[in-house]
């Protein structure tokens, strides 16, 4: 069993359990024997240098990666228990319960309604008054919700960068999954716009688990429950943010945060 | 310069007296090498001259095709050419010869006179003394005169035109002669009052209404020719028979032959017209018709055009119309029907002239000359004529019409008319040909005889067209956009790495390859198979969904072991087994479905001849399964080449998000894909759609060419009534018949059209109306696309 950081395992459930997972694309082995468990309720940080393998990791949760060619693994992910690589299980329906959030803000070229409620069309669910509703409650959770209320039949590209990425986080939790994965989701927007989504992210953790890549340590410090420090394929260092970033147990994290290498 | 300009507007940064600072030398390094800029202004240039030039050669095309269209709609020009004064009077007749260099004239007296432009000159027509003529009239195709006398003969003489020109330079003098031929006698010595005759091969015939003491009397009398080894032998006169009481009492005012010599036209005092034929039996009555029985006026002129098998009937209110014969529906025989009215006159209709060329016409009232032509009923042009007409005259060629005024004056004019059966309704509307039962759009642009009239209609080749496409399009557009989805979104790029290159492969074969093979391969094939592809067609879809719906019924951890994009392997194996079942069991469809019976009471289980009996629609060899399978597969690798980049170029970023959305892979083309492709994917089926409107080899060889409908199936099961009256236009759109296409069209008979005839001018017609076609089309769609565009573009 994948350990929790020292001072959570009496307090936090692991809700994703990452345990002994190596990853190879071709022959490329980019993850090597990653042990951990995220909390439920908790946002857990991934950082480390660029090719480190924290969004590999992250992709590999609601298994994205399946879309590339030529992809093996070893070891086992369990959600909430149950292993993503049990034969039994649905890609698809995985995906329904781990949403995803994107680097560079993606929104469907649609109206902003119809992006909402873009999990839900293809579950199937049509009935007005609910669709109404999860796109007001979905918005409002997003922080979105004031500034488009009068334009919601319109083309979601009319919105700013900071309001295009907080459509997709409405979008990513329209559903109501468990899980909610950030891979960098500041990283094409201006420092007021990471602002309002870190607050927004905050807010969400009642709700969902969150994990999220981000190169900013700022950031990391800023949102994150916990951080993991992941350096060349491998798990370096992974404990509660602030007494990772003052007191680094491992030599490469001290490096790392303290900016002598990125 | 510089130092004036320092005075006038002192820098305050520079000290006005200091001299002006020269610039720094720019480094070696930082300049740009003359080659590069003359390379530079060069290629500009010949990149502006090409774009230029692309654009002028398109304009010059234009002009080019505009040009040779043009005097299809130009109006004919009648320009007056000379006068040239007769010295007679009374009751003229006119004619001209080959270049209207000596006109005759005769009125009825026992000399013919020859006008040249210095000379009058009269020529005996060497008739026994005390011979009086009664009635002469020109003969319509040839330059003689008929003759009847007052003693009851008939006989004609002919006129003849040698020419000498001493030296290419010198003037040509023409000299002319007669010839009268041998008298025939009507056994009635009474006076004739009409006359006309015709002659077919060996037969010929005269027929004459004398004015006899009891009344008038409509007689007929033949002549045999006896052909030996030695040609053409003596004459024999039949006996004359005396066709009167067949008129039942109705007084024969005028009467006409058609050039076949079994039939006569009479037309009676109570203006109606009785269409005698000479059956095996004997003469009888076919018809009886009075051509102005709506307005009730008088026909004051009645006559033939070229071809005999139209009659041109004017009346005293100015009035023209024009009867043919034709095989009305539910008849065997030719009987005439009206097919063209034309805009009246203002005056009486009191001449006529038939062109010997065409079915052209001068009609002419008291000051009033219309040219007019028959097949599209048309009045092209009118002469409003200082004085009164006396006379009409028309040369062989058609070239100069002769006026006669009441002072005996000929007038000559020179008529320009190249193109007088061009027009809208040529090309677009119905017309009531000769010998057709109805008005139809027909395209027959040649025939085996000088008075075929051309028939110029564009709609049936336009509807070949747009049917070819239509079946092409048809059988590739989904095809090719289903592969072009499948290989970009389903397929795993191992697959897809020999699959598009093939595809591409394919769109390089030569269509005359592809038309060959269509015509002498394939067309024989699928002939005798049609139930086999009907299931074929069927078992494909049906194929992929019973895969389908096995494969929902798999356990989730079997169907998990299957990497994506490989369940083609499983697909495929299934389709093929269930292609060939279907293949194998056409001939038991056939015998289930498809029974014709046969004329003998007998049942044959054979589609070919159970479609025309079922729909009433023929069943060609060469049809459209055929040019639509074949022109389809070269119009699938265009499509499918640019919409499968289209649908390969969606954003990674935008599937991705839809895919952590939890939506299925169908999901993600159908909502995010096929959106975002949909400018690319229609781009793709608008050149596709070019390519098969354009397409020419592979209809030429793969179609019968008829542009006009195949009647034999028809003709042979009698007509359930699924065709013709309800949907006009069901035959054009028939399956199973051939087509000809505007291109198909064009290469097939450019090469045998004359330069300037109009059948060269209405290909090129066809030419700008096929470029029209595809002009509205990319425009409509290219506006389209870019809404599209706009709709789903991704900032």
């Amino acid at each position: 069993m994948p350990p929790l950081p020292l001072h959570l395992q009496n307090s936090a459930r692991p809700f994703i359990e990452v345990d002994h997972f190596d990853f190879w694309y071709g022959p490329k082995q980019v993850l090597h024997d990653i042990h951990l468990a995220f909390p439920e309720n908790h946002i857990t940080a991934l950082i480390g240098p660029s090719g480190c393998g924290k969004t590999t990791l992250l992709r590999n949760l609601n298994r994205m990666n399946d879309l590339v060619d030529g992809i093996r693994h070893r070891g086992d992910i369990r959600l909430d228990g149950t292993s993503l690589y049990d034969p039994k299980v649905e890609v698809i329906s995985l995906r329904k319960r781990v949403g995803m959030v994107f680097q560079k803000y993606n929104p469907f070229p649609k109206s902003i309604y119809e992006n909402v409620i873009f999990s839900l069309r293809v579950a199937g669910r049509n009935d007005r008054r609910q669709l109404d509703e999860v796109v007001e409650k979905s918005l409002r959770q997003a922080a979105l919700w004031d500034e488009v209320k009068d334009k919601l039949h319109e083309s979601a590209f009319g919105l700013s960068g900071g309001q295009q990425q907080r459509l997709c986080i409405a979008r990513a939790i329209a559903n109501r999954p468990q899980v909610l994965l950030m891979d960098e989701p500041c990283a094409a927007l201006d420092p007021i716009a990471t602002l309002k989504i870190e607050e927004l992210m905050t807010q969400l953790k009642d709700e969902f688990t969150i994990v999220i890549v981000t190169h900013n340590m700022e950031q990391a410090r800023r949102v994150a429950d916990l951080t993991a420090f992941f350096y060349l394929g491998k798990l370096i260092e992974y404990d509660e943010t602030l007494s990772l970033f003052t007191q680094p147990s491992q030599i490469q994290t001290e490096a790392y945060i303290s900016g002598r290498f990125s | 310069m510089l130092p004036m300009q320092s005075a006038e507007s002192p820098d305050p940064l520079r000290d006005p007296a200091a001299p002006p600072r020269s610039p720094s030398p720019v480094p070696e390094r930082f300049t740009v090498s003359k080659g590069v800029l003359r390379l530079d202004r060069f290629m500009t240039y010949v990149i502006l001259v090409g774009g230029i030039g692309i654009i002028a050669a398109v304009f010059g095309i234009f002009v080019f095709i505009g040009s040779v269209i043009w005097p299809l709609f130009q109006s004919p020009t009648l320009t007056p050419l000379r006068e040239l004064p007769l010295a007679t009077s009374g009751t003229t007749l006119v004619g001209l010869d080959e270049r209207s260099e000596l006109p005759y004239s005769y009125d009825g007296s026992a000399d013919l006179h020859f006008h040249s432009a210095s000379s009058n000159l009269s020529q005996p027509l060497g008739l026994e003394p005390g011979t009086q003529i009664t009635f002469w009239r020109q003969d319509r195709l040839n330059d003689r005169i008929l003759l009847g006398t007052q003693d009851g003969r008939v006989g004609f003489v002919d006129i003849s035109f040698t020419a000498k020109q001493s030296s290419p330079t010198a003037p040509r003098s023409v000299t002319g002669s007669l010839k009268l031929a041998p008298w025939l006698t009507l056994n009635n010595p009474a006076p004739v009052e009409s006359l006309d005759y015709a002659s077919q091969g060996e037969r010929k015939l005269f027929g004459a209404i004398v004015n006899a003491p009891e009344g008038p009397k409509l007689l007929v009398v033949g002549q045999r020719q006896k052909k030996g080894l030695m040609g053409a032998g003596k004459l024999e006169a039949t006996p004359p028979e005396d066709l009167t009481p067949l008129l039942a009492g109705a007084r024969p005012i005028r009467v006409l032959l058609p050039g076949t010599a079994d039939a006569i036209v009479v037309q009676t005092q109570t203006n109606e017209l009785l269409y005698l034929f000479r059956a095996p039996s004997g003469w009888e009555v076919r018809q009886q018709i009075k051509p102005f029985a709506d307005i009730d006026t008088d026909i004051t002129v009645m006559d033939f055009l070229y071809g005999d098998v139209s009659l041109v009937l004017g009346d005293s209110k100015g009035n023209v119309r024009i009867l043919s014969l034709n095989v009305p529906p539910g008849s065997d025989r030719r009987l005439f029907a009206e097919t063209q009215r034309l805009k009246p006159l203002d005056t009486p209709i009191r001449h006529f002239v038939a062109s010997r060329r065409n079915k052209s016409f001068v009609v002419a009232g008291d000051t009033q000359c219309a040219l007019c032509y028959a097949t599209t009923g048309t009045v092209r042009s009118i002469l409003e004529l200082p004085y009164t007409v006396r006379s009409l005259c028309l040369d062989a060629k058609a070239e100069h019409l002769g006026i006669v005024d009441s002072n005996g004056t000929l007038h000559l004019n020179t008529v320009h008319d190249p193109h007088p059966e061009a027009g809208w309704r040529t090309f677009f509307g119905k017309i009531w040909y000769e010998g057709y039962s109805e008005p139809k759009w027909e395209w027959q642009s040649t025939g085996g005889t000088d008075d075929f009239e051309p028939k110029l209609s564009l709609v049936p080749l336009i509807i070949g067209s747009i049917k070819g496409t239509l079946y092409a399009m048809l059988f590739a557009v989904p095809i090719a956009l289903l592969a072009a989805i499948y290989t970009s979104q389903f397929l795993s790029a191992s697959v897809k790495r020999i699959v598009k290159p093939a595809m591409e492969i394919m769109a390089s074969l030569p269509s005359v390859v592809l038309g060959f093979l269509a015509a002498l391969w394939l067309a024989p094939l699928i002939e005798t198979k049609v139930p086999s592809i009907l299931l074929l067609v069927l078992s494909i879809p049906l194929s992929a969904m019973i895969a389908g719906s096995i494969w929902i019924r798999v356990p989730l951890h079997q169907r998990n072991r299957l990497p994506r994009g490989a369940e083609f392997w499983l697909l495929a194996p299934l389709m093929a087994a269930l292609g060939y079942l279907a293949w194998l069991s056409g001939p038991a469809l056939e015998s289930l479905l498809f029974v014709a019976n046969l004329p003998d009471g007998s049942q044959i289980a054979d589609f070919r001849l159970w479609w025309p009996q079922f729909t009433g629609l023929p069943y060609d060899q060469r049809n459209c399964l055929v040019v639509g399978f074949m022109m389809g597969f070269a119009v699938i690798p265009v499509i499918f080449t640019i919409a499968e980049d289209a649908l390969s170029n969606v954003p990674p970023a935008l599937t991705s998000a839809a895919e952590a959305l939890g939506a299925s892979r169908w999901q993600v083309v159908r909502t995010v894909v096929l959106p975002i492709a949909s400018a690319g994917i229609f781009s793709a089926l608008m050149i596709g759609l070019g390519r098969a409107v354009g397409e020419t080899m592979i209809v030429v060889m793969a179609t019968g060419n008829t542009p006009v409908v195949d009647a034999a199936g028809r003709l042979l099961f009698g007509d359930p009534g699924l065709g013709g009256g309800l949907f006009p236009l069901a035959d054009h759109w028939n399956i199973f018949s051939g087509m000809r296409t505007l291109s198909a069209n064009i290469a097939v008979e450019l090469p045998e059209a004359a330069q300037g005839s109009t059948h060269y001018r209405t290909l090129f017609l066809g030419a700008f109306a096929l470029f029209l076609m595809t002009f509205v089309l990319n425009t409509a769609a290219e506006l389209l696309r870019q809404r599209l565009r706009e709709k789903f573009k991704i900032v």
